[in-house]
């Protein structure tokens, strides 16, 4: 039947006319246009163009808001991360302390997890996007391409690039005096503890723990800001030379590690209660002799200023506190 | 290759052999097929009937020799040109969705249409006509699934008809149909073949229908072809004996002369428990069919039997010829010759143990017993008492005293069967008696 | 009277098929086009930001005055066409081409193994996309062009496992029977490979945990345009063979003798099904049931044909996957959750359902 032939040609030209054509569209917009007047270097290398010291921005990320709360910039967010507002929202991704602190609301949500919501974003017409890497790459190309939008990736990769990010979002939106400021800070606060450390007799052994289950205690492990922040603190962690980046001890391994000092994270649902469970939790030392605290959770894993200027010194306090005078 | 497709032989094997691992299910098979003939296969299960049709279709390669069709060697042709030479009824065709009838016989057009061709009004009237031709022609709009089983078998061979091969290959078609309509799915069949000259090959188990039906019977035999040609010639007791292990009857249909036979049993008798094994011989006389169920009773039961002087044709004669009971045979209605009746009382002679049937005794065969006198001493002898000897005494009396006699003179009276085989069954099992 | 048996389920009533048999391919497709758009006209008027429906309307017709009615500034009008242009249809129009691709990949392996519980992830393919996708998101592989390296590699990733499977189905061993064996074992394998990788890095687990969900949020016109012409191109393609799978249907030796090279078919087959589910995996991540359930749907309404039923199963396997993204909008308005929970949630039951409608005692009748 002829015209069945044709119809099946028709769709493979058209086929291959638009498969033809998405791909050189995708090729010219990978670069990903945007206006502005000013150019950085985010995080990820990328260069990024935008206008200089925005009135909308939306954060994606706690360790971003706080950075921009500290430099008294909360009246440029209108829009933050959270997770789907069905199941849990805001408070999936903020502690009720933040969300008093920098004064959010739910109608601020934009949701990033599971899925990106791209209309609520394009609902608040931001400027500018702040983003840390826990949303999907793909998620802010498109910002990028489709949108137009610029998006900044800040996600420091040590501690030492949090005064990086400090630096840069000074020079987006102009608070240099109040950068210097902060960085100051965060650079007073790493000095002291370097000097408390060099001082110590002994370093203790610790365990910081995230999470437990009827298996082990999870933990930081080398190459983490956790790790990275225990050493400062002049701790030992007894996970300082485990094979994964966060992993998870056995009972038996944190037993016989026996650590001096134990902290667990507290916020987002966890408190003491969550982890007596764990599997030889009343036959830890650190437990038996009282030598357990709890540190809020945003202080051990966000790499904020806030990590350097109460987690540091939370955990500092803790480990060496004959050093404290 | 070797000669047209108009004049070349419809299928043609040429020492063909196929193993599968070690096992070699065809042995140089060599058979070629007529232009419009229907050639039934025959042969026990496992004899290679299947296997023979899945290399003609390409399913299975020889290990050696070749296959023809049309004089065109079947390596060379395709999946498609072979589907346009030769179409296959399977022995199995289980289909799981109720399609409609006239489109699955359409199904069986695929080898004719182009790539992106639908179904043309001329396929539709193809598929009406041959569904008419196998009597589904009502059914047409109807789904597969809700027909009976006779009738999918026709839908089936409707499909492969409309393959319209000049070759059709069917494999044991009559293998879930009734009676009924093996019959009529066989008389199709043969129409097609000698009305519009289709050439047939069937792969069959019913031997009776085969011989009915089929221009010619192959017999294969543990992958060997023992027997080629048309079925009055080739059909025998002994080729059912060798072949299938079965003892029957040869017989002509009055009608048509078509020969049938009819199976009796294996012919390794079966041992029963507790049996004769080979006790005896056990001599039986009877006639008139008096002796026939004692006769088969004790072959089952393996003991090793003779009979009695019986007659041609008669009931009993025929039975004991079945059983391969030897025993002497006068001509019919005649009394009893002197060499039969010496022939007789050799058999007598050397029983272990007799047997006298209930049979009806008249002039012709009061020598029966009266052979019996001087051994009913010396050997046990057991004479069944029902229907009483007066009730079958046609020889004024003269039968009944010669009863008396063999009573006297030691033979016991049995009612029937039951207690016969008990009997019997002591003695086997018993010590030997030296034979008088 | 001979006694009839009643149709067992899945299978029209010859009718149903009748109708759908005496209509022309043009006309055919031209309803098919209908439904697709009327559907995706409707979903436009759900999303996560409220947009009064006249107005969704009016802009996705491109009519003028569209927030006439609304006392919105004209800036968020035109945002909103924006949000509707960019963001929500992009979406919608991957839900019907993802569900088209899963409807129709997930027909043909049920015709080629027929066997009814075959989808678009027996043999493993979801299991090499998963892979794919967890390298780019644990080694932040292709960070240039994110939106680029994700698809890619899980495309790649998919189409690695149908060409293991396809090596399978080209060696003497390729029985029906042994290709879904190894399909089994290989996702098996994948699955173990998989939670290694996770171990050494966990930072990509989160993600790769929500793209075993699936979601639509990779969506936009460039990928629209890709993903349509490699379906449209495969689709076609696989329509082409429902002849082919009519007479597998009865058997590989009944379908070998009426002309059918079976191996051959099987083969173009089964990388065709790859090549179609991985272009939905690509984009889509793992989306569940769709592939399962649409050619049943198919079969029950427009009979056993495969050549209705494979274009039958990519049109309701494209409103499948939009209805499942409208009614998880519908009861949660302002929260974008992964649709493989809505498909699970319909497909399953839906499945146990047709189960159900099964006779009883019936041998193996089409679902």
């Amino acid at each position: 039947m002829v015209p069945l032939t044709w119809l099946v040609v028709v769709i493979l030209v058209v086929s291959g006319i638009g498969i033809a054509s998405a791909a050189v569209y995708f090729a010219t917009t990978a670069s990903g246009t945007t206006s502005g007047n000013l150019t950085i270097t985010d995080d990820l290398g990328h260069r990024v163009t935008l206008p200089y010291d925005p009135a909308r921005v939306v954060v994606l990320g706690p360790n971003i808001m706080d950075s921009m709360y500290r430099l008294g910039l909360r009246s440029h967010v209108v829009g933050v991360d959270c997770y789907a507002p069905a199941f849990g929202g805001l408070s999936a991704d903020y502690s009720p302390d933040q969300i008093a602190l920098w004064n959010l609301s739910s109608s601020m949500c934009i949701q990033a997890e599971p899925t990106f919501d791209f209309e609520a974003l394009l609902a608040a017409t931001p400027q500018v996007v702040l983003a840390a890497t826990f949303v999907p790459a793909a998620a802010l190309q498109e910002i990028t391409d489709t949108f137009h939008i610029p998006v900044v990736v800040l996600q420091p990769p040590t501690l030492s690039g949090i005064e990086i990010d400090v630096s840069l979002l000074a020079r987006i939106f102009g608070v240099t005096a109040g950068a210097n400021a902060l960085n100051t800070q965060l650079a007073t606060e790493l000095y002291n503890a370097t000097a408390v450390v060099a001082n110590a007799s002994s370093f203790p052994t610790v365990l910081v723990t995230y999470y437990v289950d009827s298996n082990g205690y999870w933990t930081f492990g080398p190459g983490t800001f956790g790790q990275s922040l225990i050493e400062l603190a002049g701790g030992s962690s007894i996970a300082a030379n485990a094979t994964f980046e966060y992993p998870e001890l056995s009972g038996e391994q944190v037993l016989v590690a026996n650590p001096h000092y134990l902290v667990y994270a507290t916020g987002f649902g966890l408190n003491e209660s969550a982890y007596t469970s764990a599997p030889f939790w009343g036959q830890l030392s650190a437990v038996q002799s009282g030598n357990l605290t709890g540190m809020d959770s945003n202080w051990l894993t966000e790499a904020d200023p806030t990590m350097i200027l109460s987690g540091l010194p939370a955990l500092l306090a803790f480990f060496h506190p004959s050093s404290l005078s | 290759m070797s000669g047209t497709p108009a004049t070349a032989p419809p299928l043609r094997l040429v020492g063909v052999s196929v193993s599968y691992g070690a096992r070699t299910a065809l042995r140089k098979i060599d058979l070629s097929v007529r232009s419009g003939e229907f050639v039934a296969l025959a042969g026990p299960n496992g004899s290679g009937k299947t296997t023979l049709l899945r290399t003609v279709l390409g399913f299975v390669t020889p290990s050696a020799g070749r296959v023809e069709l049309f004089g065109d060697a079947l390596e060379s042709l395709s999946i498609l040109e072979r589907a346009r030479r030769v179409a296959w009824l399977p022995q199995e065709e289980s289909p799981r969705d109720d399609v409609r009838l006239i489109d699955y016989v359409l199904y069986g057009r695929y080898a004719f249409h182009g790539l992106l061709e639908g179904d043309s009004e001329e396929d539709y009237r193809l598929g009406h006509s041959i569904l008419e031709q196998v009597g589904l022609a009502d059914r047409a709009d109807d789904g597969l699934l809700s027909i009976s089983g006779g009738e999918r078998q026709r839908a089936v061979l409707a499909r492969a008809l409309a393959q319209t091969t000049p070759l059709l290959l069917l494999d044991e078609p009559t293998s879930h149909l009734d009676i009924g309509h093996q019959l009529d799915l066989l008389a199709r069949v043969r129409d097609l073949a000698h009305r519009r000259g289709v050439t047939v090959v069937a792969a069959l188990h019913d031997l009776n229908l085969a011989a009915r039906f089929a221009d010619r019977i192959v017999v294969l035999s543990r992958g060997r072809c023992v027997a080629d040609g048309p079925p009055a010639e080739i059909l025998s007791e002994g080729l059912l004996a060798q072949v299938w292990g079965v003892v029957a009857d040869l017989r002509r249909e009055p009608r048509t002369g078509m020969p049938y036979l009819i199976a009796h049993h294996l012919t390794t008798a079966p041992r029963g428990p507790g049996s004769g094994t080979g006790f005896g011989p056990v001599h039986v006389v009877g006639g008139g069919g008096a002796a026939a169920p004692y006769l088969r009773t004790f072959a089952d039961d393996g003991y090793s039997l003779s009979v009695g002087a019986l007659h041609l044709l008669d009931t009993d004669a025929e039975v004991a010829e079945a059983l391969l009971i030897r025993g002497p045979i006068e001509a019919p209605f005649a009394p009893l010759g002197p060499e039969v009746r010496e022939r007789h009382r050799a058999l007598l002679a050397a029983a272990r143990a007799i047997v006298v049937a209930p049979f009806v005794v008249g002039p012709s065969n009061l020598a029966n017993l009266e052979d019996l006198r001087p051994y009913v001493r010396t050997t046990p002898s057991f004479l069944v008492s029902r229907p009483s000897i007066t009730e079958r005494d046609f020889t004024g009396g003269r039968a009944t005293q010669v009863y008396q006699q063999l009573r006297e003179a030691g033979a016991r009276e049995v009612t029937g069967m039951e207690e016969i085989v008990r009997e019997l069954r002591a003695l086997s099992s018993g010590p030997p008696t030296p034979s008088a | 009277m001979e006694e009839r048996a009643p149709p067992a389920v899945g299978e029209a009533t010859p009718s149903g098929a009748m109708r759908l048999r005496r209509s022309s391919p043009w006309a055919l497709l031209g309803a098919i086009v209908a439904i697709v758009a009327v559907a995706v006209a409707l979903s436009s008027l759900l999303g996560t930001v409220f947009i009064p429906p006249l107005t969704t309307l009016r802009l996705l017709f491109g009519l003028p005055n569209a927030c006439a009615g609304t006392s919105v500034s004209p800036d968020l009008c035109t945002r909103w066409g924006e949000i509707i242009w960019q963001a929500r249809l992009p979406e919608i129009v991957l839900a019907v081409i993802a569900g088209a691709a899963l409807g129709i990949s997930g027909a043909t392996l049920q015709g080629t193994f027929r066997n009814p519980l075959a989808d678009p992830f027996l043999l493993g393919i979801s299991s090499g996309g998963t892979i794919g996708a967890a390298i780019v998101f644990d080694f932040h592989v292709g960070q240039v062009a994110p939106d680029l390296f994700l698809p890619l590699f899980a495309f790649i990733g998919a189409i690695a496992t149908g060409v293991a499977i396809l090596a399978v189905a080209v060696s003497r061993y390729g029985t029906v029977e042994t290709l879904l064996l190894t399909g089994v074992a290989l996702a098996s394998l994948l699955s173990a490979v998989l939670a290694l990788l996770l171990l050494y890095n966990p930072s990509g687990s989160q993600q790769v945990s929500y793209w075993l969900l699936g979601s639509l949020g990779n969506a936009s016109w460039p990928v629209d345009g890709i993903a349509l012409g490699v379906l449209l191109i495969t689709g076609t393609l696989l329509s082409l063979f429902g002849r082919e799978l009519n007479l597998m249907q009865l058997g590989g030796d009944v379908a070998r003798s009426a002309g059918v090279d079976v191996r051959r078919v099987r083969i173009r087959l089964i990388l065709l099904a790859s090549l179609t589910t991985g272009v939905a995996v690509a984009f889509t991540g793992i989306i569940g049931f769709v592939g399962l359930v649409s050619p049943h749907v198919v079969r029950r309404i427009a009979g056993t044909d495969y050549r209705y039923v494979l274009p039958g199963s990519a049109l309701v396997g494209a409103v499948f996957l939009l209805g499942a993204r409208d009614f998880a909008l519908l009861v949660y308005p302002t929260s974008l959750l992964p649709i493989g929970i809505f498909t699970a949630f319909f497909g399953a039951p839906f499945f146990i359902y047709l189960l159900f409608r099964r006779r009883v005692g019936s041998p193996m009748g089409s679902l």
